[in-house]
Parts: structure tokens; sequence; C-alpha cells
């Protein structure tokens, strides 16, 4: 197969825009949340395997196209309110990433860790989404709010999983951020700026989400808390996290 | 012995993980763990600085073998024993003053966390270590001070706070990432010999790496310690619980003269940073005490105040003076949080009785309307120049001989008198009989806080950075040439004078404004009030920004 059409196929599932927008048409028209669940864990997979498999040279461009993807759905990832939506746009924003690694000739296996570090806490969140919906019919910031005190322990679970998925330390997701910054800096500068700038929109997304969700008055109506073992599920899978991103960054920097 | 830095580092963690295990079945005397594990951190610190202070050599102990450290040096150890001790104030206060909130055991939790990064970062031997605590202390003092999750005005604030802190950490993780691609090592220890031994050894963009480095150090501390453009968030950051803001103005907000004093080995090697450095701070300092004298609000007007003194430690960095900035934290940060700690107290009781005397004192100080009496200007006016000179010249005989030569001394000397003197003129004159007695009292009163604070600032000095060289080379650093500085003192002079002829003048006519002049007053009155509309200029880009984002959205069918 020719480069370009093996790169076209590869920016289906390593989101490059237009491509990117497949994703998210699959994304919204599912509603079953563990087909989300396995859309999320093997989509970004596919597209490592295509783009190792075929020993591409990857031109230059398909590096800016990466980069400014990224950081068209970080900005967009700013009005979201629905919160599968913006898992979508987070998975498509860092997926995009993976690009950079790619070129920098990091090995198959630390990429395939990439790309499931990446894609667990987006997971979570789906599950959590899920949640919200069976609970109060959607997952919506904005909408019913007050969720820090009519269910607390779903929200404190919600608010680490975001953290998670924003790239905050001590989880992967940071580490596969400064990893990229580190790797960039000295050769391509402006990519490592934007990949700051995109990091900050991030943190900016992810800070209107939670205060969407859990900030306001407690719901009048008595809604069941997160019980037990969902929580050490939860805290089960974040703990791995944290300590995979501890390893991670042993290895990679 | 020095091993126990990690103890000491490690316990809040410890105490953190357990209150969030057993707060459930503890319940509210969860919050007395939090305080011996606190208590029990900082005995150990002291143990540990005085270890520090008889000499104790500088050593690096990893992390489980992996690239992080804690370093044991006298700046990392002094610190964390501030730290701990300012932490522990609010620990305890808390206990019975936050006892009604409903999340009582995740503010500990908070606390505690907060309490480990900010070790964690004093403490940092490595860059990784201190870009990751550096940016957990923004994360976590956002959820601090969002602690009422009922307020979203609280919560909104704490976003202001958490994206200043955000755009922050930016360059702090270029600066990390620059060095380390340098220098092939995160330590920070093997990174500053290298530097010391060959500064000009690595080239960015055509520029020397330690000013490129320095210059990125400057910009994260700006944004740490609020100062002029980065400041918004802290004026307004006043919903968040009162011990979270005693920490945040005793602590956090002093994180930027921490990272210069850090990086002062880059620093001596970036004499043009300083410079800009020492710009940034006056301004800060400038507008922070002029936004502070026009608030009606008094917790505004103790925010504006914090960035004043923010402007004033960054400006003594500026000048080669590191450490008189760690002694300027440490001093405000025990003044402003006793201020902030003793609010409840004093509230409570003015809501009893105001107890405050219609006197000549209180109209000036709370009306801000001074006494028309005629006073004896010129004398005090020419006792204030001629002090600090008499000061120089004992620090000259006591201190150092080359005291002359550290310009950066003399021009916060200056102003530290010139600012003193006025205020203490300004408020004792009023219930002075004997004005001989005044003078003679101010000048007491003055000679010992100048002469405390060089003496001070010289045990400071010698205790973080013994080697008298590296302290001539810090103050070189930052030396600018004669007639720049000979400019500069007389700018600073001709002000301060018009500022008196202005206020004599003004008192002559008993502050009654011409009608000419009026309409000037009232501008510059309407800008000040408006902050100098920066936050509005903020808000406006928030908006376009956001809409921007919703207008992509749109056209790109949300997909």
């Amino acid at each position: 197969m020719p480069d370009f059409l093996t790169i076209l196929l590869a920016s289906i599932f390593l989101p490059l825009f237009p491509m990117s927008m497949i994703f998210n048409i699959i994304l919204d028209k599912i509603k079953q949340c563990w087909l989300r669940v396995l859309l999320i864990i093997f989509w970004p997979l596919i597209g490592l395997l295509i783009v190792l498999n075929s020993n591409l040279d990857i031109p230059d461009w398909v590096l800016t196209v990466a980069l400014s993807t990224s950081f068209l759905y970080s900005l967009r990832m700013l009005t979201l309110r629905e919160v599968n939506q913006w898992s979508g746009f987070l998975a498509t924003s860092f997926w995009g990433l993976l690009w950079l690694p790619i070129t920098q000739g990091v090995s198959a296996d630390l990429l395939y860790w990439f790309a499931i570090s990446i894609s667990t806490p987006l997971v979570l969140l789906v599950l959590l989404s899920a949640d919200l919906e069976k609970r109060f019919g959607a997952a919506y910031t904005g909408l019913y709010g007050g969720l820090a005190r009519t269910i607390p322990r779903y929200a404190g679970v919600l608010v680490i999983v975001v953290i998670a998925a924003i790239a905050t330390p001590l989880f992967p997701t940071f580490f596969i951020m400064l990893d990229m910054v580190v790797e960039t800096v000295s050769n391509k500068p402006v990519a490592a700026l934007t990949l700051l700038f995109i990091w900050l929109l991030w943190s900016w997304a992810g800070a209107r989400l939670i205060q969407g969700l859990i900030v306001g008055r407690a719901s009048k109506n008595k809604i069941a808390d997160m019980n037990l073992n969902s929580i050490s599920f939860y805290s089960i899978v974040l703990i791995v996290l944290i300590g995979s991103g501890v390893y991670l960054g042993g290895v990679i920097l | 012995m020095e091993r126990l830095i990690i103890v000491v580092a490690v316990l809040p963690l410890i105490s953190a993980l357990l209150i969030q295990l057993f707060a459930g079945r503890i319940g509210r005397s969860i919050a007395r763990l939090s305080v011996v594990f606190t208590t029990l951190s900082f005995l150990l610190s002291c143990v540990l600085l005085a270890l520090a202070l008889m000499g104790s050599e500088i050593q690096t102990f990893p992390l489980g073998g992996s690239v992080a450290a804690l370093l044991f040096d006298p700046l990392s150890i002094l610190l964390a024993t501030i730290i701990l001790g300012i932490s522990l104030i609010v620990h305890l206060y808390s206990v019975r003053y936050m006892a009604e909130e409903a999340a009582y055991g995740q503010f500990f939790v908070l606390l505690d966390l907060m309490t480990a990064a900010l070790l964690f970062m004093v403490l940092a031997g490595d860059l990784i270590t201190l870009v990751i605590s550096w940016y957990l202390v923004g994360v976590i003092l956002y959820f601090l001070l969002g602690q009422d999750t009922r307020s979203q005005t609280a919560y909104r604030f704490a976003f202001w706070t958490l994206i200043t802190y955000r755009i922050g950490d930016l360059p702090l993780i270029l600066a990390a990432a620059l060095l380390y691609n340098a220098y092939e090592t995160w330590s920070l220890t093997v990174i500053f010999d290298e530097i010391m031994a060959n500064p000009d050894a690595h080239q960015v963009l055509g520029l020397p790496l330690t000013q490129v480095v320095a210059g990125l150090i400057g910009f994260s501390a700006f944004a740490r310690s609020a100062q002029f453009l980065l400041h918004t968030w802290l004026p307004y950051t006043m919903d968040g619980p009162t011990p979270v803001s005693a920490l945040m103005h005793a602590g956090i907000v002093n994180a930027g003269g921490f990272l210069i004093n850090r990086f002062a080995p880059v620093f001596i090697h970036s004499g043009d940073v300083l410079n800009w450095i020492f710009i940034v701070g006056l301004v800060t300092a400038i507008f922070g005490s002029l936004l502070m004298l026009t608030q009606n609000d008094i917790k505004k007007a103790l925010g504006y105040s914090t960035m004043g003194q923010m402007g004033f430690m960054i400006m003594e960095c500026g000048v080669g003076a590191f450490s008189l900035a760690i002694y300027h934290m440490f001093a405000h940060g025990v003044f402003k949080g006793t201020m902030f700690l003793s609010a409840g107290g004093v509230i409570n009781h003015a809501r009893q009785d105001d107890g405050i005397p219609k006197d000549e004192l209180y109209t000036f100080a709370v009306e801000k309307r001074p006494n028309k009496a005629s006073q004896p200007w010129l004398l005090m006016a020419a006792v204030t120049l001629a002090v600090p000179l008499v000061i120089l010249v004992f620090a000259h005989l006591l201190i150092a001989q080359d005291y002359f030569h550290k310009q950066g001394a003399i021009v916060l000397l200056f102003f530290g008198w010139v600012t003193g003197a006025q205020l203490i003129f300004a408020t004792y004159r009023m219930r002075a009989q004997n004005i001989w007695r005044l003078v003679g009292l101010s000048i007491l009163s003055l000679l010992v806080v100048v002469l405390g604070y060089v003496f001070i600032s010289h045990a400071f000095d010698l205790f973080l950075y013994p080697d008298p060289e590296f302290r001539a080379q810090l103050y070189s650093a930052a030396t600018i040439d004669l007639l720049r500085f000979d400019v500069l003192v007389g700018v600073v002079t001709l002000t301060v004078v018009a500022g008196w002829v202005i206020t004599y003048f003004g008192e002559r006519r008993g502050y009654y404004p011409r009608q000419k002049s009026k309409r000037l007053w009232l501008n510059f009155y309407a800008l000040i009030s408006r902050e100098f509309y920066v936050s509005d200029i903020y808000t406006r880009l928030t908006r376009i920004i956001l809409s921007i984002s919703g207008r992509l959205n749109v056209w790109l069918r949300w997909l």
C-alpha cells in the first residue's frame, strides 16, 4: 500500500483532522457503555498496528497536522458539556499526539503502553458517564451540579479520574506529555510550545467539566451514591495507574 | 541522620492516606492524627535544621532508586521547617475552625497533601520532583480554595488560581526539558556544578542556555508569586476557608522567591534577567501597594498587600539580595499568617463592640484623612535623607567592607527607610506633643528595624550561601552600570520628594483639589478602582476564546 494511503488509514485511528471526525461520529452513535469502552481501548491500538507494520516513512507535515488536530480538539473541549463527547474529544486530542513518539522511533512496546495509559482514564470516565446517565438521565455539565454534596463518593472518584485524564502528576499521561516535551524542545521548539498549550487547554477544559458537575447545592431528591464495590474498583485502577505512571516515568525519563 | 529528610517529607503523605482510609470510622477526631503527624514532621525538620546550622554537608538522597531525589542543603531544610511551622499552626487552627464543615476529613487530607507537595518542592534534588511538586501545589490549592463546593464564586476564583499556576508551570517544564537535553541528567546538583564550571557551554536559539533558563524560571516564579499581570487570582481568592488563605498568603505564594533562590547558580550568569526581575518586582510592588490603598474591601486589600510584598521579594532577588528575599518570605509569612488567622477573632469582637476611639489615629488609619495640624516637614525630610547615610556607614564598618558595592542592598535600604520614616512620621505625629521626642523615637525605631534587617539578612546570607565568592557573584550579576544606577536613584529620590511636596501643598489646602486637577484625579481614581482593567481584559479574552471554541463546534457539527 502506498505511504499516503497508509497514513490516511492510520489517521482514522491515530486521529488527524478531518479523519478524526469518524471516531467521534461512531462514539456518538454507540449507546452501549461496554461498546464505548471497547472502542476507546482498541481504537488507538489499531492505529499503532497499522503504522508499526508498514515501515512508513512519516513526512513532517503529518506532525504538523497531528499537533494542529490535537490543538483544535483541545480548544473545542472548552465548550463541551456532554461527558461522553468530552471524553471522545480528549481521546482525539491525545491519540493524535502519538505521531510524535512514533516519528522519534520510540519502541513498539512503549507505544502500546502509551496508548493504553491514555485510554484507561478515558474508559473510567465513560463508565462514570454511564453511571451519571443512569442516575440523572444525562451526563451533562451545568444541568444539575452539586454532585459533591449529592453523591460525594461519586464526585470524588470523578474528580480524580478527570485529573488523571488531563495529564496530571503522577498519572502516566503526565509522564507521556513530559517525555514528548523533552524530546521536542531542542529540535522542534514550536512543537514543544504547542504541546504545552494543548496541555494547558486540557487543564482548562478539565476544570470546567469538574466545576460544571460537582459545584452547587445538593439535590433535594435522594440519589444513591456509588457503592463500596464500585469505589474499590475505581480505587484499584487509579492506584495501578499511579504505580504504572511512576514506573513509566522511571523508564522514559 | 540527614536521611531523615525523607521521613519529614513522607509523614504528611502517610497522614493524608490514613485520614482518607479511617475518616469514616474515627470521625472528627481524625484531625488530631493530622496534627500529630505534622508536629512529628516539624520536630524532625527542626533537628535537621540544627544539623544544617552546625555545618552539615549538602547531600542528596535518592527516592527508591529512581531519578527522584531529595536534597539536604541549608535552603531546603530552612524552608521545610518554615513550611511545617506554618502548616502546624494552620492545622491547629483548623481543628476547631473547620469543625462544622461537611467535608472535614477531606479538608485535612488536602491540607496534608498540600504540606507534602510544598515539602517535596523545597526538598527536590532533581528537576522531575521539582516539576511534579510545583504542578501539584496548583492542583491541590484549587481544591482547597474550592472547599465549599456549594459556592460557584469560590470555584470561579479557584479556577483563576489554577489557570495562572498552570501558565506558570509551562516555563518551568520548558526549562527542565532544556536543562535535561543539555546536561543529560535531572539532578539539580550535577546541573548546577556543570553550570558553575562552564556557564557558556550550551546555547538555545543562539542565546546562552543559562539566560534562557533564567528567563523561564523567572516567568514561572512571577506566576506563582502574583507579579503584575499574573496577579489577578490573589486578591480574589478570599472565598476559600480562612486557614487556606493563611497558608496561601504565608507560604504558597512565596514559592517564586524559593524557585529563584534554588536556581541561583543559573542566575549568577544571567545579569540581564536579574535586571528584568527587578523591574517586574518594582512594578508589582508599586501597583500592589497602590491598589491596596484604594480597596474598600479589607480582604482584597490584604490580597493586594501580599501582592506588593511579593513584588518587594522578587525585587530583592533582582538586586542580587537572594537570602534577603528568603528572610522577607519568612517575615511576611509569619506576619500575614497571623493577620489571617486572627481575622475571625477580630470580626467576632468587632460585632460586639468596635472599640475604636474616633480619635485622630482612627481618622488617619481607617478614614484615611490625615491630620491637618502643621508639622515640621523640612526637619523630617532632612532626617529621612540623613539617616540612611548613617546606617550605610554602620553597615560598611560592622558587616562588610564592600557594602557600598552592593547597589541592590543600598537601593532596598533606601526604599525601606523612606517608606518607613514616612509611615512612622504620619502615624505618630498626631499624638505627639513634643516634636523632638517624636523625631528621636522615629529614628530609634527605624534604626532597630533597618539595622536588624541588615544583620538578619547578613546571617541568612552566611547560612544560605556560605561561599563568599558565590555571594559576591550574586551581587555582581545584578549590578547595573553606574550611570543607570545614578539615574535610578535620582528618579526614586525625585519621586519621593515630589510626593512630599504634593502632600505638603495638598495638606495646606485641606485636601480639596482644584477644579482643573479634579477631573484628572477622578479619572485616575476610576482607573485604579477598576484595578487597571486587567481582570476585565482577561475576562474579555476568555469570552473570546470560549466563543471561538463554541463556533468551531457548531461549524464542525460537534464532531
